[in-house]
């Protein structure tokens, strides 16, 4: 396990060795992301200033909730990327052979070969919509509520790589993973606002079968002292639940991959 | 000692068999049809250590089917596989650990680090001691010439430096089989040259055990002692290069310059024509049957010849000839 | 000359037709958009009518109108959207620069012809989603033909607007390799100046200033309004105009831009 942190970290030093080659690359990278972002939140910012709250929930506390989902989605975009471009990067151009024929584990050698920057962005921004929300909120900055906060992020997270590692086995069959991880990683867009908006079988689907919702309302609501019952304290487990999932499906990909070839 | 044991190795691939046009695109769809394709169809051999095998066939033959079977990427339909002792797809990682590949076009090397750091993080990744990739890496600059490159990222060298570079990759974990795919692909003769010098060293020093896929019979003749032919998966020969010129050998060729288009010629029997063009006409000949003096005495009585030439048989036509069924006639005489 | 327009009209006919085949290929990817997009749609329709709880208008417009808008921008999405960066920037990595020059037809007119060709059947794999739009989400388009004709000629004017804008913003391909990045900033600016995201006329005058002084509102915003409600039928001439002046303004421009960003390249090694 130490040996495999000890590697990530051999990856990661080379990936900002060749970034650093190209510093504007990776500064218009960094920055698209955020700009991106910045787009969605005028979007609130133009509509939330002409109402008094969506459906109970004021502008800061749909802020609280989509920085919430915005900081989950940045783990995996920085640590996941490869999984968007396992298809038409490695598969089929042969190179994920390579990754059989060394001694690691091909999804830690294929998470570990990209490490996306693009992803601060995403991360520093929902970090700053998380703080900024908080504090208008009155929501204290108390020890109990930061670690509450990364341990909602990291298994936020995890739920997204997890769904992502889902769908992006099915490049062992149609050589691309991004149409089926496009289909299920658009869900979330649900979550970038309260789950109490929607119809109620939206809820139950993005808690329980593409828990979404995990990332971003559960913990917004025991910040803010919404009742929503245990579901609070689910994240964890739930990313636990699905990261063991998704490693099977991965498994039984990888096995497909082998008896079939490319 | 037998490192590698191939017994009745077959794949066979389920292929969709797609029809042309719109309704064929829209059956394909709903109602695929499969059939089976055999890839490798029953080979059996077993290879000791130190050797150097060519392992040769036209293009589709099962030639990388069989080695991602050796590899452990592929598994085998029926059949076995061991390598080292291993079943290289059950046993990946620790079979990992022991074997290098090369595959020919493509680098197993970040395109963009410098390739100093493309090593060491190779290195890293097989768990090569830092005193032993130090004594390593310096053996490697010395014989491959590396000193220059090795601050240069992959993507700024020439076709030659790229493989040079790939084989200390391959070998800096000091692999015990080394398989290689196409290594010499599109280098000069120069390059060529001390590429095959360098992996004939280390098969010499090492007692590394190389598999060669090639469509370079300069590579076979100059690195292999034995070559195995695989033909539509099923495998044709498997023995010495000698015993194939001997063998094959007894042909030869002459092509004659004429001065004017020949119409029917007389040959004497064992001599046969193989080309006929305007004002040039190729005979092959069996030397064993005939003289090259007899077939060219024949010819100029009946021709006025301006020129000629006769060609040695070379391991490439050899190998045609065999693609070309001369085992079946052989066998049958 | 007429049988030199016919033959370059046969071509570009033959060039659209490719892409369009191209196009249907990739079913895997057709259902995948449909996916995305009616999630989307869903996650707006829902959105929209919480906005909406406590009040019947907001700047104007009634719910119905937001959401048909909306919706519209939103299955109209392809139309906002580019690659003639990543197209730019393959070409450079390629080096086919000079390959591309060689060829007998105008570059910029091949493109726009394969763009259009594109986005055509991009909209057309679209049909099912408007039908669901309309059935289940609340899309209400007007029947007057009238409006219909301005929707689409204004529909025109903006897209060559947009992609002539887009042929200079893809010469920083010239310059900058992360064109990832570059595109990102593209889309987000993209979707949200052009309305796609929010009514423009729900923003802060600025902020509409802004976006009216910007190609994406002529290539989506506009049309659109004709189908919501927003533009009359007699607003229709005076909207085509200021298009058609974008359009020749931006024709020049691209060309000249294009035209410094190619020898740049070439001059030095491209």
């Amino acid at each position: 396990m130490t040996r495999y942190l000890e590697l990530y970290w051999h990856f990661l030093i080379q990936r900002f060795k060749i970034l650093m080659e190209y510093r504007l690359n990776f500064f218009i990278g960094s920055t698209s992301t955020a700009i991106l972002q910045a787009a969605s939140l005028a979007a609130i910012w133009v509509v939330m200033r002409q109402i008094p709250s969506l459906n109970g929930w004021s502008f800061y506390e749909v802020i609280l909730v989509y920085g919430l989902l915005t900081m989950g989605e940045s783990i995996t975009h920085m640590f996941a990327d490869n999984l968007w471009t396992v298809g038409w990067n490695y598969v089929r151009s042969g190179d994920f052979d390579r990754f059989l024929v060394r001694p690691i584990d091909p999804l830690f050698h294929l998470l570990a070969d990209r490490f996306c920057h693009d992803g601060i962005g995403n991360l520093i921004t929902g970090a700053v919509l998380v703080g900024v929300s908080m504090q208008q909120l009155g929501i204290a900055f108390s020890l109990l509520h930061i670690v509450y906060i990364i341990i909602s992020v990291l298994s936020g997270g995890v739920i997204f790589i997890a769904l992502n590692l889902i769908t992006a086995t099915s490049v062992f069959w149609i050589m691309e993973s991004i149409p089926v991880t496009q289909m299920v990683f658009t869900m979330n867009e649900f979550a970038k606002y309260p789950l109490s908006i929607y119809h109620s079988s939206i809820r139950v689907l993005l808690t329980w079968i593409i828990p979404y919702g995990f990332v971003s309302f559960y913990p917004a609501s025991y910040l803010l002292g919404r009742d929503v019952g245990a579901l609070v304290w689910l994240s964890p487990f739930v990313a636990l639940v699905f990261i063991i999932i998704a490693y099977r499906i991965w498994l039984f990909g990888l096995r497909h991959y082998s008896s079939t070839g490319s | 000692m037998t490192i590698i044991q191939v017994d009745r190795l077959s794949k066979i691939f389920k292929v969709q068999r797609k029809e042309p046009g719109l309704a064929g695109a829209v059956k394909a769809l709903f109602l695929p049809k499969y059939e089976d394709k055999v890839a490798v169809n029953g080979i059996s051999f077993s290879i000791d250590t130190g050797e150097v095998v060519g392992y040769i066939g036209v293009n589709g033959a099962g030639k990388s089917t069989t080695i991602k079977m050796l590899t452990g990427i592929l598994v085998p339909s029926s059949g076995s596989v061991r390598v080292l002792g291993r079943d290289p797809h059950r046993e990946r990682v620790a079979n990992a650990r022991e074997i290098g590949v090369v595959f020919g076009q493509r680098t197993q090397l970040w395109w963009d680090l410098a390739f100093i750091e493309s090593l060491s993080l190779v290195a890293k990744i097989y768990q090569v001691p830092q005193a032993r990739y130090k004594q390593l890496l310096d053996q490697f600059a010395e014989t491959l010439e590396l000193k220059e490159l090795l601050n240069v990222p992959i993507r700024n060298m020439s076709l030659g430096q790229k493989m040079r570079a790939e084989l200390a990759a391959t070998l800096i974990h000091e692999p015990r089989v080394v398989y290689l795919d196409e290594p010499t692909i599109g280098l000069d003769l120069i390059v060529k040259e001390h590429i095959r010098e360098f992996i004939k060293e280390q098969n010499r020093t090492r007692s590394t055990t190389v598999v060669l896929t090639t469509h370079d019979l300069g590579d076979i003749e100059e690195l292999c002692k034995r070559v195995i032919i695989i033909d539509t998966g099923k495998l044709i020969y498997d023995g010495p290069i000698e015993t194939i010129k001997e063998r094959f050998g007894k042909y030869r060729e002459i092509t004659f310059e004429t001065l004017s288009t020949p119409g029917h010629v007389d040959l004497p029997s064992g001599a046969e024509i193989i080309l006929a063009e305007p004002r040039k006409i190729s005979v092959r000949f069996d030397r064993t049957a005939v003289t090259a003096s007899g077939v060219a005495a024949a010819l100029m009585n009946q021709l006025e010849v301006k020129d000629f030439s006769l060609s040695e048989p070379d391991l490439a036509s050899i190998i045609r000839q065999i693609y070309n069924g001369a085992l079946n006639e052989e066998r049958a005489a | 000359m007429i049988q030199s327009l016919r033959r370059d009209f046969s071509i570009y006919r033959a060039i659209a037709a490719m892409a369009a085949k191209t196009r249907l290929a990739y079913n895997m990817w057709v259902w995948a958009d449909f996916v995305v997009t009616i999630v989307s749609m869903i996650v707006f329709v829902y959105f929209w009518r919480a906005v909406y709880a406590g009040t019947s208008t907001l700047s104007g417009l009634a719910l119905s109108q937001t959401i048909t808008y909306i919706l519209l921008a939103r299955l109209l999405s392809p139309l906002v959207e580019t690659r003639t960066i990543f197209f730019f920037g393959f070409m450079i990595r390629q080096g086919q620069i000079a390959v591309e020059f060689t060829r007998p037809l105008d570059m910029q007119a091949r493109i726009m012809t394969e763009s259009f060709a594109e986005l055509l059947v991009f909209l057309i794999q679209r049909l099912p989603l408007f039908l669901i739009a309309w059935l289940f989400f609340g899309l209400q388009l007007p029947s007057s033909p009238a409006l219909w004709g301005a929707f689409f000629i204004s529909l025109v004017l903006g897209q060559i607007v947009l992609f002539l804008f887009d042929w200079m913003f893809a010469c920083l391909a010239f310059y900058v390799t992360e064109t990832w990045g570059l595109s990102v900033v593209r889309v987000a600016a993209g979707s949200f100046f052009s309305g796609a995201i929010v009514p423009l006329v729900m923003m802060p005058d600025w902020l509409q200033n802004l976006a009216m002084s910007l190609p994406f509102a002529q290539a989506m915003a506009v049309p659109v309004s004709f189908l919501s409600g927003i533009s009359t039928v007699a607003d229709a001439p005076h909207i085509w105009l200021t298009q058609l002046i974008w359009l020749l303004v931006l024709l020049v421009l691209s060309r000249i831009v294009f035209g410094i960003a190619v020898r740049k390249v070439t001059v030095q090694g491209g």
